[in-house]
């Protein structure tokens, strides 16, 4: 009799088993690309892509600097803030379009006469990508950061508010049911009932949205609704590989900084705070060196 | 119990409830304002499924369910998990009962205060007034029952159903929960449907016991009568 672990098992190994053979005919069988691609990957490393261009950290030559620290000045923070700047607007601006649809389109909260249209409404907004959002974007309002955070705003609408009407959707029903029974209005439970309730799901996919705008920044700039991804493109085009390294670089660095402020915003909302908030050491370093700290510091 | 002219807040007319099949059939019964009903039986009979159905929360299977009070904070629900917005602080939850049992239309310019006037004396009430801008899921089971009470209390609903909400309460708990909402009880006139486990404790809170059995709802005990 096959037992409960080993039929996870056993779906897990077909699984793999399904997609190996789906890549596989995917590429029509032919494996030989792979042969060879470590060489070609350490030859691009050493020669192309390290050591990245830190020149792109100081101030451009022009226009001049008029900040006594340089970095302020560098391609690299203009490229980085202009990026910053879309994502948070569109991430903003998304939120707002996405909090108020999403709660029409969770089916606990509405009836399905209402939550099937502003579904499939989303679902329009999500399935261009924000990249052809973004040529249409310029098409409308031209090249330039405008067309980006329209087109970042559009996709966020649609992707965050799928997210977060899941979200609404797999809440406790006792709230639910114990305000429906007291005659509060539909506006009052989400306002007052279910926002509250899933807080801290909302907080961490709006967090992961504006990391997500932020990184797909980077891309918009390659159609020219600027930011990074304008450097990006420029670089590439040009085959300066260590120059694209740098601002790979910076793309990560930012991407980890935001996922460490997620994690410290998020503690003031969910369950674990109240056992015992994170501290930094124990975000950077393992569990047992934390413990260690967290004992000195109390003796 | 002779209720005279009195109009009644609750009646349940053949009423058949469940999910598709029927748990329980031809429940038959009309509460009056001051009066406490419990419901005993053993588990999965259906006791919540009977509260759900007359907070509008199921559709009954047949029959009918008549409320005869305020279609907006009328009617006060405690679930067994009792139903509270864990994220959210104390006065928060309480604030929602209040928010449900006032009405803006009627009085709006005293409307904030009024509400903010049931809070403050459920939440002093409740004895929670250093824990009022705590987050719920703080708080021990306990201290959580009561916040429920207090939202109700805040709420003032002419109808009262409460799931099984004294369980798992310690003596003191249970002394400041029970004495609170009989006391509302008793004195706005309310009524009120227990589902119980503690037979005991029903038959001191209660006019009137009924018992789940195969699928009947049965009178067992009557204050001032016979126990069956």
């Amino acid at each position: 009799m096959i037992t409960r672990r080993n039929r996870f098992m056993l779906i897990g190994i077909s699984l793999l088993l399904l997609s190996v053979l789906t890549l596989n005919n995917l590429i029509s069988g032919d494996w030989s690309a792979i042969s060879g691609g470590r060489e070609t990957l350490v030859d691009f490393w050493q020669d192309d892509l390290w050591p990245p261009d830190w020149t792109l950290l100081e101030a451009r030559s022009y226009p001049v600097c008029e900040s006594s620290i340089g970095f302020f000045c560098s391609k690299v923070y203009i490229g980085m803030i202009e990026t910053m700047k879309m994502a948070f607007v569109a991430t903003v601006f998304g939120f707002i379009g996405s909090m108020l649809l999403s709660p029409l389109a969770a089916k606990n909260l509405v009836p399905a006469a209402i939550s099937y249209p502003v579904r499939i409404f989303m679902a329009a907004t999500r399935s261009l990508p924000s990249l052809i959002w973004a040529v249409i974007f310029i098409a409308i309002v031209g090249l330039g950061p405008l067309a980006g955070v329209l087109a970042m705003t559009f996709y966020t609408i649609g992707y965050l508010g799928k997210l977060q009407y899941e979200e609404m959707e797999g809440m406790r029903s006792e709230p639910l049911e114990a305000s429906r029974a007291m005659g509060l209005s539909r506006s009052e439970i989400t306002l007052l009932v279910v926002i509250p309730e899933t807080s801290n799901g909302l907080l961490s996919q709006l967090l992961f949205m504006f990391e997500y705008n932020f990184r797909h920044g980077t891309v918009l700039g390659l159609v020219g609704a600027g930011g990074i991804g304008y450097y990006l493109s420029y670089y590439i085009g040009l085959f300066m590989y260590q120059q694209v390294m740098t601002f790979i670089l910076v793309i990560f660095v930012v991407v980890v900084l935001l996922d460490l402020f997620s994690m410290f915003v998020r503690s003031f909302v969910n369950e674990e705070k109240d056992v015992k908030r994170p501290t930094w050491s124990s975000i950077f370093l393992s569990p047992n060196s934390s413990l260690e700290i967290h004992h000195k510091k109390e003796k | 119990m002779d209720h005279g002219e009195t109009e009644f807040l609750l009646k349940l007319e053949q009423l058949s409830i469940g999910y598709e099949e029927p748990l329980i059939s031809n429940i038959s019964l009309t509460m009056y304002p001051g009066e406490i009903v419990s419901i005993i039986g053993a588990s999965g009979i259906g006791k919540t499924t009977l509260l759900r159905t007359i907070a509008g929360l199921v559709a009954p299977l047949d029959g009918r369910v008549n409320l005869n009070v305020k279609k907006r904070g009328g009617l006060g629900y405690i679930p067994q998990k009792l139903g509270l917005v864990h994220h959210a602080s104390v006065n928060h939850n309480v604030g929602l009962g209040a928010r449900a049992g006032t009405s803006f239309r009627e009085e709006p310019m005293t409307w904030i205060g009024r509400r903010n006037e049931r809070v403050e004396i459920a939440i002093e009430q409740m004895g929670l007034t250093e824990k009022r801008n705590e987050p719920v899921r703080r708080l021990s089971g306990g201290q959580q029952k009561r916040v429920a009470t207090a939202r109700t209390l805040a709420q003032r609903p002419q109808i009262l159903l409460a799931d099984e909400f004294l369980s798992e309460l310690d003596e003191d708990n249970i002394q400041i929960v029970v004495e609170s909402v009989i006391d509302y009880v008793k004195e706005s006139g309310a009524a009120m449907i227990l589902v119980e486990h503690n037979t005991e404790r029903a038959i001191q809170l209660s006019n009137r016991i009924f018992r789940l059995i195969e699928g009947e709802l049965v009178q067992q005990f009557i204050q001032g009568g016979e126990e069956e």
